[in-house]
């Protein structure tokens, strides 16, 4: 029975609005819609070019709605979490009054009986905006526009950037090599595979070689030696980004295992500070005690299970000037 | 637009030599690396060839489906890349890949690419993943999904005259080979005005696509499918700018690849949902003497960056079997944005 992970990715993007974008998101914290002039024909959302031409347009820009009227639409019955209303609510089509393009927006129904084209619909406000297009939560019925909460009124200065951030879970099979070796890791096993056409080992829980596409199989399983030396390596100077937990500057070393063409890439070491790193160096694995064991922190993860890394074994460097160039 | 005169005329000496694809599923316990393995030593085994016959691979897949980053990387994996080869990958379905490798055999100096088109739709939440792909400041974060996109397609489609919902339910009945029209109009809307039978299904799948040149293509298979034109199109990306009911990108890849030059006899078009094949059949004017989708289509599977490299897959079958001439079409984006028509023709 093949096992699945899940794991949830967050894209957490700041865009750049830049001069078209920005003074729309800017005018919305003020309750006003923008369209642009491209000839005869009103943009709404304004573009910086023309569609269909792609010549620049002037920021011309043209008030118009904020009520408008409903071209099309489809009704959601079942809203994800991404939508901007979390019960049932129509898609539209919504051509804004000025404008000659229209914009998709939520319309907060009802029902769908109640959708048709034609409808006359308004902004429903988000009592405090901060230039993004749900500044708008949807739109409502007639020709009102409505405010949600209290209103903290328009932006102090031009809006430049906006947010934005999806979060996506996502289940991957993990293949049967991985999952063995990670079992071998808990009892402080390497485990390798060796390809049976051309005598290749791979490390890491990869279930194929890549060179020759053949599948590896526990018939190919061997142990890799747990210690080796390390060929090259990285201080990385962290710096902050959502989801980043490092603050001082650390090392990922790659480490040729003993008697084997096996590198181990990418690998933190231990109790062996950044200013003390050198290529040639003498290194053993260290493994998670059993209690450490669903503690991934700082462990190197994934097929390496229990594996938190290497630290000097205390023999003597190897000084051979080609160590370097093996990072693979 | 480009017009085809001879100054600018490609090479025809290029062909469609086989192709195979994994099995289609709804969810597969394989990664897609291993997809690509199986589907890659498929096809070359076909032809009797080795990974060391390829000269050139183009790789087509989507990082946002799997969830990876740099996961074409991974995929490398399945093409046996040692000793170092020419490699190349497109963010796009493999109808795109083998665009790349089509122009890259084209310089004359090598003879035989792979083309590959993978993905695992049902990795995620595919009303979750797309709307990333739409225009930034003023869809994504709306979460406009792709069901939203193609219902208002479809009104559009409808209003003009071009389709309704009995003909969309027989669309779909054709590809699926399966369902009562009338049963099928009584169910719930999906997405008004679409039902579930309008919308295609969530697959998993790769497929792999060999092409060659000159007599290296004529000593593989007795018929290659020899490309007689191949062109793509794009339209403005926000949906809001363009006439919904048309797709004039369709319409000038297909006059760009030669397709008024002479009658077609299969067309293989990449419909994914019930009104875009009856709006592409308007659209390229295919008709009733041409025989559109034999293979069943997306709507019947949909392995997403795969499903449009299997519509020219199957346009090669009919050369193959006999066939003169046959249209395959690929899309990209919502509603159509981008359009690609390969022509395929027998020797
Ligand atoms: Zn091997």
């Amino acid at each position: 029975m093949t096992r699945f992970a899940e794991s949830t990715i967050t894209f957490p993007y700041k865009r750049s609005l830049g001069p078209v974008v920005g003074a729309f998101m800017t005018a919305l914290t003020d309750k006003r819609i923008l369209g642009i002039r491209n000839g005869k024909d009103i943009l709404v959302p304004p573009m910086e070019w023309d569609p269909t031409t792609g010549a620049e347009l002037a920021p011309d820009f043209v008030e118009v709605g904020p009520v408008g009227t409903v071209e099309s639409w489809t009704w959601v019955p079942t809203p994800s979490v991404q939508h901007p209303l979390q019960h049932a609510f129509a898609f539209a089509l919504i051509r804004l009054d000025g404008a000659t393009t229209p914009l998709l927006h939520a319309v907060d129904g009802g029902s769908s009986e109640r959708m048709v084209e034609g409808l006359r619909v308004a902004p429903r406000w988000r009592g405090t905006r901060v230039g993004r297009i749900d500044d708008i939560i949807c739109f409502v019925m007639g020709e009102v526009p409505e405010t949600d909460g209290g209103d903290t009124g328009a932006a102090q200065e031009p809006v430049q950037r906006m947010d934005y951030h999806a979060s996506i879970t996502y289940r991957n099979p993990v293949p049967a090599a991985t999952d063995r070796a990670v079992v071998a890791s808990r009892n402080r096993r390497l485990l390798g595979l060796r390809c049976p056409r051309c005598e290749r080992v791979y490390a890491g829980g990869k279930g194929y070689c890549p060179v020759d596409a053949v599948e590896l199989g526990p018939e190919c399983e061997v142990d890799l030696p747990t210690v080796g030396t390390i060929t090259n390596f990285a201080i990385v100077t962290p710096v902050s980004y959502p989801g980043q937990t490092e603050t001082e500057p650390f090392v990922r070393a790659f480490v040729l295992l003993d008697g084997t063409d096996v590198v181990i890439g990418y690998s933190p070491v231990i109790e062996l500070p950044a200013d003390e790193v050198r290529v040639g160096q003498r290194v053993a694995a260290v493994w998670a005690s059993p209690a450490e064991e669903h503690d991934q922190e700082g462990g190197m993860g994934g097929a390496w299970g229990s594996l938190l890394g290497w630290m000097p074994n205390g023999e003597p460097d190897i000084d051979d000037p080609d160590l370097v160039n093996r990072i693979f | 637009m480009i017009a085809r005169s001879p100054e600018n005329a490609i090479s025809r000496d290029i062909a469609v030599v086989g192709w195979a694809q994994t099995e289609m599923v709804r969810h597969t316990d394989k990664s897609e690396t291993e997809l690509l393995m199986e589907v890659i030593t498929d096809v070359l085994t076909q032809l009797d060839l080795t990974r060391a016959d390829i000269d050139f691979t183009c790789l087509g897949s989507c990082d946002y489906i799997t969830g990876q980053a740099f996961s074409f990387v991974t995929n490398l994996d399945a093409i046996g890349a040692w000793p170092p080869k020419r490699d190349s990958h497109v963010e796009m379905d493999g109808a795109w890949a083998l665009y790349e490798a089509w122009l890259r055999l084209q310089e004359g100096d090598i003879e035989i690419a792979v083309v590959t088109g993978s993905g695992r739709s049902s990795t995620g939440d595919p009303m979750l993943i797309y709307p990333m792909e739409m225009d930034p400041y003023f869809l994504a974060p709306l979460g406009a999904d792709p069901l939203t996109f193609a219902a208002l397609q479809a009104r559009a489609v409808i209003a003009a005259g071009i389709a309704d919902e009995r003909s969309m339910a027989e669309a779909s009945v054709r590809s699926r080979g399966k369902g009562d029209v009338d049963a099928l109009l009584a169910t719930d809307y999906l997405r008004e005005p679409l039902h579930r039978h309008d919308v295609p299904p969530i697959t998993d799948g790769a497929a792999a696509v060999v092409l060659a040149t000159g007599p290296r293509a004529r000593q593989l298979v007795e018929r290659p499918a020899y490309i007689a034109g191949l062109d793509h199109r794009t339209e403005c990306h926000n949906p809001s700018f363009r006439a919904l009911d048309d797709s004039p990108s369709t319409r000038i890849a297909a006059e760009a690849a030669g397709l008024g030059d002479a009658p077609v006899e299969v067309a293989e078009v990449q419909a994914a949902f019930s009104h875009e094949e009856l709006l592409l059949r308007r659209v390229l004017e295919l008709g009733d003497d041409v025989v559109v989708n034999p293979s069943g289509g997306a709507l019947r599977s949909n392995p997403i960056m795969a499903t449009g490299l299997c519509r020219i897959g199957y346009a090669a079958n009919h050369i193959f079997g006999g066939g003169n001439r046959a249209l395959a079409h690929a899309t990209s984006g919502p509603c159509l944005q981008q359009n690609l028509i390969c022509i395929l023709e027998g020797p």
